[in-house]
This record gives structure tokens, C-alpha cells and sequence, in this order.
């Protein structure tokens, strides 16, 4: 039967060339759209990895501040002390102004025996960074006051980075890092989706600050207790404004952040689901009308098979058959090409996200060709042999 | 003979109302599609307020100082001093818009938090760009060689901060801690021009940059209007000359070379996909042209398609006209001809969908402040677009009816 089904199609293949193609670029496009929703599913799907509620960012821009070392440690000192002084604030860190949902980043490169990880992301805090975020410690400890002279410059990393490195047991490895001194991992925290939730966090190390980098402390990382409202916040805003002195300060809240983060990914996938989903709709529609002509083009040889006993649901499933053998084809060159985004590694994107949308794309072709195929074959046996031969 | 095409093809139009309306639903959606895209484009990027001008300027907003010896790289803004010092040497005459990018403030006020994004200007700045003043004026010479507290403000600032419509001019506006007296409220300008939209605009005295630098790279754009648009390449070569001679600081990590262009609207956005010196303009061009064939090449299949059935269907007909000595040529016309009506309905369709998708889109306020408008260069793109998707559909269809052969067409008269 199936035989039978390819040899018919095949006989009639420059007649069906453009269907197949159609079908051929409509599941590329499917594929593309799944390989995308599922890659942002599952990172959707990954925990956190920190808490956003009740964080205030304040960026106090780092110009204008006095460039001495000393007096610039002094300024932050009394003024994180003013800070904390305030009872609906819980906890302090200054830190760089790649603050998590921001779009600035700050890079460094990673090696351990012969694993060289490049584009890592690096975050320099206080004691008390991981506390203001929330951050959860696998193994190993968060910073404390007296890493900050030691032989080593402590760290600690993500998991990402742990199995990018191929490190076994990471807590109390030495790590060289390109341009500086040597690096000790002293513990492992859960990845922290700092770029949105739908993108995949990366490999992460954080430092501790120390004098040499309180230039670039140009941000305040502020956790406070849910009932901080505006007007507390214009309090701290004063407060902040006045011993700055002269920089522009914004405060920020990480809610709002991350909401703004993930619109950038969310308005793009929106729009790009509406258009190929016209397209489908498009092509749904084209494949039923071709199919239904087909079918009143072949009245006479439907007609004959009734007439010599064919059942009404073998004939409806014959065309139905032929319209899945015909979409099999463009699948299997679909899935050839498919196929090699993770045989070639086109995008930085695990193997598991491809098979998955493959699959998936597969399978809605499948149903959009049964769907569009199931009313034809439906009327195609409704038709009534004598009316049917009587006409040829 | 050209009526007798438009009978037959709405008779054709109406016989079968369902390919019909699969028809113009592929062809009246793929135009909306392609005229909302277009008009986002307009709105991008052809002149419109406050930015009139814009085929009359060139724009600066980077600095690159880089090495040829190593991967270094370091790139930014100029400072004020390379605009006094080294743009103003220039021959020809032009008026030059220095200003910072956006950044954001905040204002508080009865218990409600504010945003504000904030750029500092000159005076030139109010000059090149046709800012409409609802009420007040621009701050002027000196107050900006006063550093005095003055703020010019946008009407959607006023309405946050005042009240919708309040009178704001000689009041005071509280942001960053600092008073600022308002001399002057403007329209506000678009969300997604990065040159011209902010709330709050401040003389760049007030500025916290270190104005009395000598380095080079650091913290304001300009916008350069030349007397006329013939003017431009001469300025651009002159820039790229001065840009040459500008002393390189050997300190600073085997640094030798300064790049930086005085760039078109366009250029400027697309000079990043490029590697230096090439401005990117092809990239972005065939990139655009990459994106809108393969989008149209599935609607466009889907009507080849359909309308090789919706011809076979007529092969009686075709053979009858054939017998009766048409050419093939004649009827591969009638057939694009019908098409191209096909088309053309389906064109007005999609111009009336797209303009609800676009008056949807204005009041979503999915961008803050967008207002996007089919204009007469959209209409005709959409046009255009409209008549290579008829040829495209049309040809291939007609090039296929008319080779059939006189005797099957006329016995397979079902």
C-alpha cells in the first residue's frame, strides 16, 4: 500500500514539485519558530538562581567622585553606613554597574589544565553581595572580610562555569585567569539567570571589591523589606544624592528590570509567531484548495475504485495517505538539512533543543497535512460511483 | 482588450470564491505585513520631527582607538574638546549639535516615582533640530556660560510631573536632587530617535563630564547640518582628513590608529555589522533584502500554486482560444493581466488591514510615543511590492497554461 502510495507520487513529482516545496520551506520556518520556543521553554523553566523582589539598584555614576582612593573608600564606608542605619533596608553591596537585568557586562577568561573558557561573566561585590541577591551556595563558602589578602585572589563561580572548566572537585582549585594573578575557587553557586528568563545563564565568576577597585564600585545593590515605598525611596534618594556629590544617581528596581529584559525577548518572539503562523495559516489554506482540486480532477477514478468495491474509508484514506506521503518527502529533505545545525554546531545551542523541535515540527506538519487533507478525502468518498462515471 | 481581461477575471473572480479568497487572504496579509514593516521603517528612518533636517546632516558618535599590532580596542564618544578644537577646524560652513546620550534620573513627587531621561546640549543643538516649543524658550548663551539650573522639558514630562496641560514655563522641576527652572516645553520627540528623545534637556555645563579634558574620547555625540545636501561629502572627506592628523597618545597600549566618521542617519547604525572602513550599508542592505525574499517566497509559492489550479481548471477554455489561433504569448498576457487584478484587489485589501494594524499598533503603546502613518513612500512600496508579487505568481502559472498541448487541454474538459 505505502509502496503504492510512493510510486504514485513519485510518477507525478513535476506536478508535485511545487507542493513539496511548500511544504519543504513551511516546515523549515516551523522548525526555526520551535527551535526557538523550545530553547526559551527550557530556560524559562531553569530555577532563578537569585531573588529579584525588594532589590534596588542605585547607579551613582562613577565621574565626579574624587579621585582619590582613600577618600572615595570613605565616602562609600559612611555612606553604606547611613544606609544601613535605616531599618527597611537589610542588606548592602556595592558593585560594579553590570548589576543583573542591566545591559552592561563585564568579561574575563577562565583556564584550568588545558580548558580555556573565554566570555565569562564577572561581577565584583562586597561580603554581602550574595545575601542582597540572594544567591545559593552549592558547595564551598561565600566571600568573607579576610579574603581580601591572600595569596590567591579567592572565587567563586556558577555551575555553568564548573562544567565548562571540567573541574571535579572546584572548591580549593587554583584556576589561572589570562593577565592576572592566579585564582582560587572557593565555592560554587547555582547559575543566576541575570539576563532575563529566557536566556541561558553563562559561565560566571565573582570577586570580592577591595581598595585597588573602588573606582569602578559605581553601583549600590540595595535589598529592603516589602513595605519600601516611594516616598521612603525619595528618602533614600536624598540621602544617596547628597553625599555623591554632583553625579547624576538613578535608582532602579529589579523587578521593573527584569520585566524590561524579558520584553526584549518576548516582543521579537510575539511578532515573530504571528507572522509565521500567517504564513502557516497561508499555507494550510493553499494545500487545501490544491488538494481539493486534485481531487475533483480525479472524480472518474475515485468513482471507478468505489464502483469495484472500495469502502468509503479506504478511498478518504487513500488521499489522505498520498497528501502524508507527499509531505514525507519534503520532511526528509527538511530534516537533512535540519539536521545539521547540531551536526555542525551553527548556533551555540545543545543537540537535545534541535532533536526536540525536529520532532516537533515533524510532528505539526503531519497533523497540518492530515488536517488539511481530512475534508477532501471526506467529500472524495461521499462521491457516488454512477453520478461519478456517468460524467466521463 | 484590456476590459475584456478585467470581465473575464472577475467573472473568473466569482465562479470559484473559495480559491478566491484563499487568494487575496495570502496576498492582502503578506502586503500588510510588508507595509507595516516598511512604515516602521519610514518612521526609523526618514526625516521627521524634530529631526527635519536629516538629508542635510551627518552625525558623530564614535571614536575608536585601536591597534594594529594587538586585538586592542577601545571605543566611545568624543569629548567637547575634540569637537572645539579639531571639528570646528572644518572649511566648509555647517552648525554642529553636541549633546549626550540619554541617561536616566529620577524625580519624586506626592508619594510617585519619575523616570526622566536627561541629555545635555548646546545651543546649536535647539538650532539643528526644529524642536516645536509649546510655550517658553530654549535656555540661551548665558545661562549656559552661567552653568545656571535651567531645564527644557517635554510635554509628556510636563504632564507627568505638572499636570496634563499646566502652564510649566518659569516653574521649578525637581530632579536628581537638583531645582531646575523650566524656560521651555517642547513636543516630545520620538522614543526611538536616540539623537533627539529625552525629557529633560540641560545646557552641558551642568554636565558631571570633565569639560576641561584634552584627551579625546569621552562622553558627547553631534549632529552636523551643513548649508546644503551637496556640501555633505565634502565635510565627510574633510572629517576623515582631520581625523588622520589628530595626535595619537603613544601611552596608551601600542594604540595607533583614532578611527571616526561623520556618518549618514543609516550609516551610523549599520557601520557596527561591518569591519572598519566599510560602512556596513551593503550588509544591512542584503541582510533586509535576504529577510523580505525568503518571507515572501512562501505566500508566493502558496499562489503559483493555487493558481496553477485555478488555470488548469480552465484548460478548456484555454484550449478552445488556442484552436480558435491565440498565441501563447496573447494568453500568458491575459493570464498575468488577471493576475496582476487579482493582485491589485488584493493590494487594496492589505492597504486597509495594514493601516488598522498600524492605528492598533500607535494606540497598544507598545513602543511609548510611536506613531507610525502609511505615507506616500510607504503606499508606493507597498504598491511595488503589490506588482512583483502579481509578476511573481503570475508568470510561472501562465508560462505552464500556455505550453499545453491544444488537444489534451480541449479533451480534459472537466
Amino acid at each position: 500500500m505505502l509502496r503504492h502510495l510512493f510510486k504514485l507520487i513519485w510518477n507525478k513529482k513535476k506536478e508535485n514539485f511545487l507542493l513539496i516545496s511548500e511544504i519543504f520551506i513551511s516546515f523549515i520556518v516551523t522548525f526555526a519558530v520551535f527551535t526557538l520556543l523550545v530553547n526559551f521553554y527550557r530556560n524559562y523553566k531553569k530555577p532563578a538562581g537569585m531573588t529579584y523582589e525588594n532589590v534596588w539598584t542605585v547607579n551613582i555614576g562613577s565621574t565626579g567622585l574624587s579621585k582619590n582612593k582613600d577618600s572615595l573608600l570613605l565616602v562609600h564606608e559612611n555612606l553604606k553606613n547611613a544606609l544601613l542605619s535605616l531599618p527597611q533596608i537589610k542588606a548592602v553591596s556595592y558593585t560594579g554597574n553590570n548589576t543583573p537585568f542591566s545591559n552592561s557586562s563585564t568579561m574575563s577568561g577562565l583556564s584550568y589544565l588545558h580548558h580555556d573558557v573565554s566570555r565569562v561573566d564577572m561581577y565584583r561585590g562586597e561580603t554581602s553581595y550574595g545575601k542582597v541577591l540572594g544567591l545559593k551556595l552549592v558547595s564551598g563558602r561565600w566571600f568573607e572580610n579576610q579574603d581580601r589578602a591572600v595569596k590567591y585572589s579567592p572565587i567563586v563561580i556558577n555551575q555553568v562555569a564548573v562544567e565548562k572548566l571540567m573541574i571535579k572537585n572546584p572548591v580549593g582549585t587554583v584556576l589561572g585567569n589570562k593577565n592576572e594573578n592566579q585564582l582560587k575557587i572557593i565555592g560554587v553557586v547555582e547559575d543566576m539567570k541575570d539576563k532575563g528568563d529566557f536566556l541561558a545563564p553563562g559561565p560566571k565568576m565573582y570577586t570580592i571589591s577591595d581598595t585597588g577597585s573602588v573606582a569602578y564600585m559605581s553601583t549600590i545593590l540595595l535589598k529592603v523589606s516589602p513595605d519600601a515605598d516611594a516616598n521612603f525611596e525619595s528618602k533614600v534618594y536624598k540621602l544617596i544624592a547628597n553625599s555623591s556629590k554632583g553625579s547624576n544617581v538613578e535608582i532602579g528596581h529589579l523587578t521593573e528590570a527584569r520585566r524590561k529584559k524579558n520584553l526584549e525577548v518576548l516582543i521579537p518572539m510575539i511578532i515573530l509567531m504571528i507572522i509565521s503562523s500567517f504564513l502557516i495559516f497561508n499555507v494550510a489554506l493553499g494545500l487545501f484548495g490544491v488538494l481539493w482540486y486534485n481531487i475533483s480532477k480525479r472524480r472518474g477514478e475515485i468513482g471507478l475504485r468505489r464502483a469495484i468495491g472500495a469502502s468509503a474509508f479506504s478511498v478518504s484514506s487513500q488521499l489522505v495517505g498520498e497528501a502524508l506521503v507527499l509531505a514525507t518527502f519534503s520532511l526528509i529533505i527538511g530534516s537533512f538539512f535540519a539536521i545539521q545545525f547540531p551536526l555542525l554546531h551553527v548556533f551555540d545551542l545543545p543537540a537535545p533543543i534541535y532533536l526536540t523541535s525536529l520532532f516537533l515540527s515533524i510532528v505539526f506538519i503531519y497533523l497540518l497535512v492530515i488536517f488539511c487533507a481530512l475534508y477532501p478525502g471526506k467529500h472524495a468518498a461521499s462521491i457516488h460511483p454512477a453520478v461519478a462515471l456517468h460524467e466521463d | 482588450m484590456l476590459k475584456n481581461y478585467f470581465k473575464i477575471a472577475i467573472a473568473v473572480l466569482k465562479r470559484r470564491k473559495f480559491f478566491t479568497f484563499i487568494s487575496l487572504f495570502g496576498i492582502s496579509f503578506t502586503l500588510t505585513i510588508l507595509i507595516v514593516l516598511t512604515s516602521f521603517l519610514d518612521h526609523l528612518l526618514s526625516p521627521s520631527y524634530p529631526d527635519i533636517n536629516r538629508d542635510r546632516e551627518l552625525y558623530i558618535n564614535k571614536m575608536i582607538f585601536r591597534s594594529t599590532k594587538n586585538d586592542y580596542f577601545n571605543g566611545g564618544s568624543p569629548t567637547l574638546y575634540f569637537y572645539q578644537h579639531y571639528v570646528s577646524t572644518l572649511k566648509t560652513p555647517y552648525k554642529l549639535a553636541i549633546y549626550t546620550e540619554a541617561e536616566n534620573t529620577n524625580a519624586y513627587q506626592n508619594n510617585k516615582k519619575i523616570v526622566f531621561e536627561q541629555k545635555y546640549t548646546n545651543i546649536a543643538y535647539w538650532e539643528v533640530y526644529q524642536f516645536q516649543f509649546i510655550e517658553g524658550k530654549p535656555y540661551n548663551q548665558q545661562e549656559l556660560k552661567n552653568a545656571d539650573h535651567v531645564v527644557v522639558i517635554s510635554e509628556d514630562a510636563r504632564d507627568n510631573y505638572f499636570g496634563k496641560n499646566v502652564l510649566a514655563t518659569g516653574k521649578y522641576l525637581e530632579a536628581n536632587d537638583i531645582k531646575y527652572r523650566v524656560t521651555g516645553v517642547v513636543k516630545t520627540a520620538p522614543y526611538l530617535d536616540f539623537y533627539c528623545y529625552a525629557d529633560l534637556y540641560l545646557p552641558y555645563t551642568l554636565s558631571k563630564q570633565d569639560l576641561k579634558t584634552r584627551n579625546l574620547m569621552g562622553g558627547f555625540s553631534a549632529t552636523m547640518l551643513a548649508d546644503s545636501k551637496t556640501d555633505l561629502p565634502k565635510i565627510k572627506a574633510e572629517y576623515l582628513e582631520m581625523v588622520k592628523k589628530l595626535p595619537i597618545d603613544k601611552t596608551e597600549d601600542n594604540m595607533n590608529v583614532i578611527n571616526s566618521y561623520a556618518d549618514y542617519y543609516l550609516e551610523g547604525y549599520s557601520r557596527s555589522l561591518s569591519s572598519e572602513p566599510d560602512n556596513g550599508l551593503s550588509t544591512l542592505y542584503f541582510y533586509f533584502g535576504l529577510f523580505i525574499f525568503f518571507f515572501m517566497l512562501l505566500p508566493t509559492i502558496n499562489l503559483v500554486n493555487i493558481n496553477i489550479s485555478r488555470i488548469m481548471e480552465r484548460s478548456s477554455e484555454i484550449g478552445v482560444r488556442k484552436a480558435f489561433g491565440a498565441s501563447s504569448k496573447t494568453l500568458t498576457y491575459q493570464f498575468i493581466v488577471e493576475n496582476l487584478i487579482l493582485t491589485f484587489l488584493g493590494g487594496v485589501l492589505g492597504i486597509v488591514l495594514s493601516s488598522i494594524v498600524i492605528y492598533l499598533i500607535n494606540s497598544a503603546e507598545i513602543v511609548p510615543n510611536l506613531k507610525m502613518h502609511i505615507n506616500l513612500t510607504v503606499l508606493f512600496y507597498g504598491l511595488l511590492a503589490c506588482l512583483i508579487f502579481g509578476l511573481l505568481s503570475g508568470v510561472y502559472p501562465a508560462w505552464r497554461m500556455s505550453k499545453l498541448n491544444v488537444v489534451t487541454a480541449l479533451k480534459a474538459n472537466n
